[in-house]
């Protein structure tokens, strides 16, 4: 199967918050008690069984106040930090080039949570694992769309092959005109969930204007982990010529000492 | 015991070597099991992963506690050097690398072992750093967080080569070496090629420890 992508348009939201409860009916994440903190944005956050949130913010306009609706959630990136730091196989690439998780494999570590750029992955101290979204792999797998999507109301949200998806937040971003613009296929190697912003990426909350992966994974991952089998090796191999070429430093008169050490 | 061995080492010291020796493998070994997927599977001698970063981040603090003994025991015999004896070993790299006709005498400690000393101090501190932020990371910043594990691995990648070069030299590398962390009696000419200044030290002290002699006065810290 090819690579699939879910569009967020986020211009067509009007934060009814049906995916949001979706989300929670499909993958069986009871609420948890809340309070009003003057928005409407709620629960406050993600957390380890709020998979998706609608974010609420409101911001100054010509005439008065705007509103803008984001739907955040993980966003699937093809080149993953989460993956690349996961020590037990939990996070993985899917072969819809979605980052599935297996919560199971999770051993708790939480360096998945530091190591993301979009601050998705939300740990659970209670089951000592860490949840996020999985773009419904399960119905995506049987060709049904994501729950979020099979919500949405208003068409803010689609989901299909990559290209399809990426040929149509194209035409609608330059419909649109203005300040709207593409946010997704050009970081990360491409990420599988896709917005159709109205305004610059800086304008919104909690989302990164330039993610990557961040500068410290890729020194710890692709740097000092092999490196680090290269130098014990390298010592290894350094002993052994050094005992074979030079020998071992041996007491000069064996008075008492036969072969005690070994050789 | 033989009659004629030196005692080099007391219960203490090897006590506390081993306590740290003993605790790093360990941390060596279920680090590398979340470091490859493919060695993973230590985690399944121990019930799972899971356990496993348990064990880890357990016998983390075993290795704080030998680390703390050890410092405090070996920092003046093995964390200052003497000069300008050390810089001549140094410059001859202790006669271990290639011929030399004379090598200058070294106490208990030689400048190569001064060095392995400083290197799993200064290393150990920062495993023992980076590893409780990693361990509580939502304690702390995430920008600072985030470097911790590459800095962690960086310890590793030291203290890993250099437990190789530890190994070698206290066994085949070095005959004679090994007895003096397992029972702590060594050879009088082992002394003499290893540890010359040492040995003529303690016997002008009168200090010297030695198998089927009567012990003249007590060694100690």
């Amino acid at each position: 199967m090819g690579e699939k992508v879910k569009l967020i348009d986020v211009a067509k939201c009007t934060g009814c918050r049906g995916c949001q409860l979706a989300c929670k009916q499909w993958n069986g994440l009871p609420a948890e008690q809340t309070f009003a903190a003057g928005t409407y944005q709620n629960p406050p956050d993600l957390q380890p069984n709020t998979w998706t949130l609608i974010r609420f913010q409101e911001v100054a306009a010509k005439h008065g106040v705007k509103w803008l609706f984001r739907k955040d959630g993980c966003m699937h990136c093809t080149n993953a930090a989460c993956v690349k730091v996961c020590p037990s196989g939990a996070l993985y690439y899917s072969d819809l080039g979605t980052v599935g998780i297996i919560h199971e494999r999770c051993i708790g570590c939480k360096e998945c949570v530091a190591a993301c750029p979009f601050e998705i992955p939300r740990y659970d101290s209670v089951t000592d694992r860490v949840y996020k979204c999985d773009l419904c792999l399960s119905r995506i797998q049987a060709d049904l769309s994501p729950a979020c999507v099979k919500a949405c109301p208003t068409g803010a949200l689609t989901f299909g092959d990559k290209e399809d998806m990426l040929k149509l937040a194209y035409k609608r971003a330059k419909e649109l005109g203005g300040d709207a613009n593409v946010y997704g296929d050009k970081f990360v190697d491409g990420t599988h969930v896709i917005y159709v912003l109205q305004e610059k990426p800086g304008v919104y909350d909690v989302l990164p204007v330039k993610p990557r992966v961040p500068l410290s994974v890729i020194a710890w991952k692709d740097l000092l982990k092999p490196l680090s089998l290269v130098a014990a090796g390298g010592v290894l191999a350094a002993s052994f010529l050094h005992y074979i070429i030079h020998g071992p430093k041996t007491p000069d008169e064996d008075d008492n000492h036969k072969t005690e050490g070994g050789a | 015991m033989k009659k004629g061995l030196i005692k080099a080492t007391d219960a203490f010291e090897r006590i506390v070597h081993w306590s740290l020796a003993v605790s790093c493998l360990i941390l060596c070994i279920t680090g590398l099991g979340m470091m490859f997927h493919s060695l993973n599977f230590i985690g399944t001698l121990m019930g799972g992963l899971k356990s496993l970063k348990y064990v880890h981040n357990f016998t983390g603090l075993f290795f704080i506690l030998a680390l703390i003994f050890t410092i405090r025991m070996w920092w003046k015999e093995a964390g200052i050097f003497s000069m300008p004896e050390d810089l001549e070993w140094m410059m001859c790299a202790g006669g271990y690398l290639w011929h030399v006709d004379k090598v200058p005498e070294v106490g208990k400690y030689n400048p190569g072992q001064k060095m392995f000393f400083l290197t799993v101090a200064f290393f150990g501190v920062i495993m023992v750093a980076t590893g409780l932020v990693m361990w509580f990371p939502f304690s702390f910043p995430v920008a600072l967080v985030r470097w911790m594990y590459p800095l962690h691995a960086l310890g590793f990648l030291v203290i890993f080569a250099f437990f190789f070069v530890h190994l070698y030299l206290g066994t085949i590398g070095s005959p004679g070496s090994l007895p003096a962390m397992l029972h702590g009696w060594v050879t009088r000419a082992w002394l003499k090629k290893q540890h010359a200044k040492w040995l003529r030290e303690m016997e002008e002290a009168g200090k010297l420890e030695v198998f089927g002699e009567e012990k003249k006065t007590a060694q100690g810290h």
